[in-house]
């Protein structure tokens, strides 16, 4: 096969778009990644269906979840919420009134059953579910976001 | 915020189509039959399973 053919059946890398600024740019602002690389359109769009997702999330009782170490998933289910950008940092604050990522180990603590009291009243709401599932797929599109921009910049994809 | 079990339904699905025929497609036609696609098959996939379930439990 000639270099012609190779040339062009893979897509040219964009020097000017560094794959690590559209990458944290994707997380900063769900579609900002993006904007950056010249799809304005399709940023746009992005922004506002994750935007809508994590709000709907927050809006229908969804609690942004707390890392416990006895259980393993809530490392994943705070590292998807997490995901979703700076805006997850309104969504604990709406949960529990505070910025808090971990709930405190010891039985006793105070803190700990404070924090469990706000998660109890959220979980309580009719549509506790649903908030929670809006909130964890926000966090999920926006991990695609990232992905798709870095790709993006790499010149693998359009 | 939306209390109705179906709309909530029909909304996830239409984010979720919508986010993915943006992902995937170029073309202005391609979007929409993902978005017709992925949101319908969704919804109706899910009042099949609904209905498929309605009988359990049998007591």
């Amino acid at each position: 096969m000639s270099e012609t053919l190779v040339e062009h059946a893979i897509p040219k890398a964009r020097p000017a778009a560094a794959p690590f600024v559209a990458c944290v740019l994707a997380w900063l602002v769900p579609g900002l990644g993006h904007v950056y690389l010249g799809r304005k359109g399709r940023g746009a769009v992005f922004f506002v269906v994750v935007l809508a997702m994590f709000v709907l999330g927050i809006g229908s009782g969804g609690a942004a979840s707390l890392i416990e170490e006895k259980q393993p998933l809530t490392f994943l289910a705070t590292f998807d919420n997490v995901a979703v950008g700076p805006i997850d940092l309104v969504g604990r604050y709406l949960t529990y009134s505070t910025i808090v990522y971990a709930l405190p180990g010891s039985e006793g603590d105070p803190r700990r059953a404070e924090l469990l009291d706000k998660l109890r009243a959220r979980v309580r709401s009719v549509t506790y579910e649903y908030g929670n599932t809006f909130l964890l797929t926000a966090g999920l599109m926006n991990i695609l976001l990232i992905l798709d921009a870095f790709d993006i910049a790499k010149g693998r994809k359009d | 915020m939306i209390r109705s079990h179906l709309l909530n339904m029909v909304v996830f699905s239409a984010l979720v189509a919508v986010f993915f025929a943006f992902l995937t497609q170029t073309g202005t036609r391609d979007r929409l039959r993902v978005i017709l696609i992925l949101g319908g098959s969704m919804v109706v996939l899910s009042l099949v399973l609904a209905y498929v379930m309605y009988p359990f439990p049998l007591r």
